[in-house]
């Protein structure tokens, strides 16, 4: 038979755990590490939780953001970036001084590049073609 | 333009500059290995879609599979680690074409290895294209002189046609290759030599020779040297015949020589087991034989309608221990419109170039020759067929009839008269007065191993006081009065 994916044990624990009390959870949990034991895949746990979390909040149509700003954002552009990309969202701050100015953010695969590097970069591109 | 000049201009530019909010779909290096990626994410990605890499690094998507997409690197990866952002293009690998790139080498990207300045051209092909279709395509009816007398008396090729060159290793696979492209001086044909897998000492020996003859005003050389990755070798035919495509939607006609597609399908079967792709016989998968038919298949001759050009296709195939019921030289033999069989005997017989008459063949070719060849070359593959039957009774020569001595001798002059030496292509009327000579027996009183001496005189005796009737053969006409012509101009020669 095939190995099965990590992706397909993050699956069958999400499908598993999704509508359980909390009193169960620790039993659930444990007969799924022993799972994971008998499949040898103990070793790939962190990858399985990462594929878990991702799965999890795609199903809940929570969108991971990552906003990479040259300087630390206040509190309402940061409101404002919520209101757009949904209040559910896990939004994580970077500050990157490589950017020089403006934002980039990332939104599950898309990246959303506003940032005064790239655009220095294009123009640059406009400028020598 | 003074330096005030310059900081306006540039003002103007920098006005008029658009900012723009880029979009990009970016996935993760789940996986790097000998010159393959594994990325997660990129959901929408498309098949022989452009990746783009950290530091520059492009890599072609070919597995598109549920959770990860697998692609091969197309540079350096040593830098690439697992986690790296992995951005697409929405491009489809496309290369480079154009006038610039007549006379230069370069690899299967397009870009310039010689040394020579960067290749700048406005237009690209994507390197995978659907061939014509049928009704855009018309039968060979124009020839390629490949200058050499054996191949373009007994094995002709037409413009448009895909003939194999098939034999072992050092029997002369390449020369015959060469030689066509060198030949092509002056006949309106733009050649393109792919190079895979080869040394690059190889590479730069038959550069420095096309150069040296004048070959390289109307070649393109494109390498994917023993040295670069297996995914470079695996598109080098690809990239080499869209840079042929381009000259054909020009009306132009196009000779592409792949030298060698063994190594290409070597290239491929790696490719494919380090992707894991399942291996089917002699460990390649399954749609090797795809690989190369969607190869061959765009070589072609369009119709008048569709713009006219054509691709001639010289593909060659390297076997090992003369074994031809291998997988990829059988599959690529079925795929051509024939072959072209050299054999290490003959070649070591001194029979050069080493061509096996009696198997090669040329399915669609015999409509391109021109008259006067086709007269006199019917005449020669019927004594070389005769020649082969009685060649074991050779040694008995005392004891045999007249009949029969005679066939042998003539087949003996005739195989002398096909040797030819590299680098020596032969103009097609030359090749008509040699094999008139030889069939109507002007050389039977020539020792056989003074064929060559002979052949010489009587081409420079013909260069030099018959130009008009040689002007005649070559413009393709042939009557009873030309034949008596040729007869006379023979015979004023012996004597």
């Amino acid at each position: 038979m095939r190995k099965k994916s990590n992706l397909q044990f993050a699956k069958a624990l999400y499908e598993v755990t999704k509508d359980l009390p909390k009193s169960h959870l620790p039993e659930a949990i444990k007969q799924f590490v022993l799972i994971l034991q008998k499949n040898n895949k103990l070793k790939k746990i962190d990858y399985i939780i990462e594929e878990f979390e991702a799965y999890a909040k795609k199903q809940d149509r929570a969108k991971i953001i990552e906003i990479e700003t040259a300087r630390k954002l206040d509190q309402t552009a940061l409101n404002k970036i919520k209101k757009i990309f949904g209040e559910k969202s896990e939004i994580t701050e970077l500050v990157n001084k490589e950017l020089l100015g403006g934002a980039r953010i990332t939104v599950n695969d898309m990246i959303y590049d506003a940032s005064l590097k790239t655009q220095l970069k294009s123009l640059r591109q406009q400028l020598i073609s | 333009m003074s330096t005030n000049n310059i900081v306006e201009e540039l003002k103007k530019n920098i006005a008029h500059f658009q900012k723009e909010t880029e979009k990009e779909e970016a996935g993760k290096v789940v996986e790097v290995g000998d010159g393959i990626a594994r990325i997660s994410g990129l959901s929408k990605c498309q098949a022989g879609e452009m990746l783009e890499f950290s530091g520059d690094v492009f890599g072609l998507a070919l597995n598109l599979e549920e959770e990860t997409v697998g692609c091969v690197l197309l540079g350096d990866y040593e830098h690439i680690k697992e986690g790296d952002t992995v951005k697409r293009t929405n491009k489809i690998l496309s290369v480079p074409v154009g006038e610039e790139l007549i006379g230069r080498v370069v690899n299967s990207l397009g870009m310039a290895i010689d040394g020579g300045k960067d290749i700048k051209t406005t237009k690209f092909y994507p390197i995978e294209k659907i061939a014509p279709g049928v009704m855009t395509r018309e039968p060979v009816t124009q020839p390629v002189q490949t200058g050499i007398k054996a191949i373009d008396a007994m094995i002709p090729i037409g413009r448009g046609q895909r003939e194999l060159i098939i034999g072992d290793r050092q029997t002369g696979k390449t020369a015959v290759a060469i030689d066509t492209i060198i030949n092509q001086k002056g006949k309106d044909m733009i050649c393109v030599y792919v190079a895979i897998g080869q040394k690059e000492s190889k590479i730069a020996r038959i550069v420095a020779k096309l150069k040296e003859t004048g070959a390289m005003d109307y070649t393109i050389v494109v390498v994917a040297g023993a040295s670069s990755p297996a995914a470079l070798s695996y598109i080098a035919p690809y990239s080499g015949v869209a840079m042929a495509e381009y000259f054909m939607d020009q009306g132009k006609d196009v000779l592409c020589v792949y030298d060698d597609l063994s190594k290409q399908a070597w290239a491929y079967r790696e490719i494919s087991l380090l992707l894991r792709r399942p291996p089917g016989r002699e460990a390649y998968p399954g749609d090797v034989f795809y690989l190369h038919s969607r190869l061959l298949e765009r070589a072609c001759r369009r119709n008048k309608e569709s713009g006219g050009g054509s691709i001639t296709a010289l593909p060659i195939i390297e076997t090992q221990a003369s074994d031809v019921t291998a997988y990829i030289p059988t599959n690529v033999i079925s795929i051509t419109d024939g072959q072209i069989f050299l054999e290490t005997d003959l070649f070591y017989r001194g029979i050069r170039p080493a061509l096996n008459v009696g198997i090669s063949v040329s399915r669609v070719g015999g409509a391109a020759q021109i008259k006067p060849m086709k007269k006199v070359a019917g005449k020669l593959k019927l004594a070389m067929a005769q020649f082969r039957e009685m060649e074991a009774f050779a040694q008995f020569a005392s004891d045999l009839d007249p009949e029969t001595k005679k066939q042998i001798e003539r087949g003996q002059r005739i195989t002398e008269l096909l040797k030819q030496p590299q680098y020596q292509p032969v103009s097609v009327e030359n090749q008509v007065v040699s094999i008139f000579a030889t069939n109507n027996g002007y050389f039977d009183n020539v020792a056989v191993k003074d064929i060559s001496t002979a052949e010489k005189k009587l081409n420079d005796f013909m260069n030099k006081s018959k130009r008009s009737l040689l002007d005649k053969i070559a413009a393709g006409e042939w009557d009873e009065k030309i034949e008596k012509e040729l007869k006379s101009a023979c015979e004023e020669f012996n004597k």
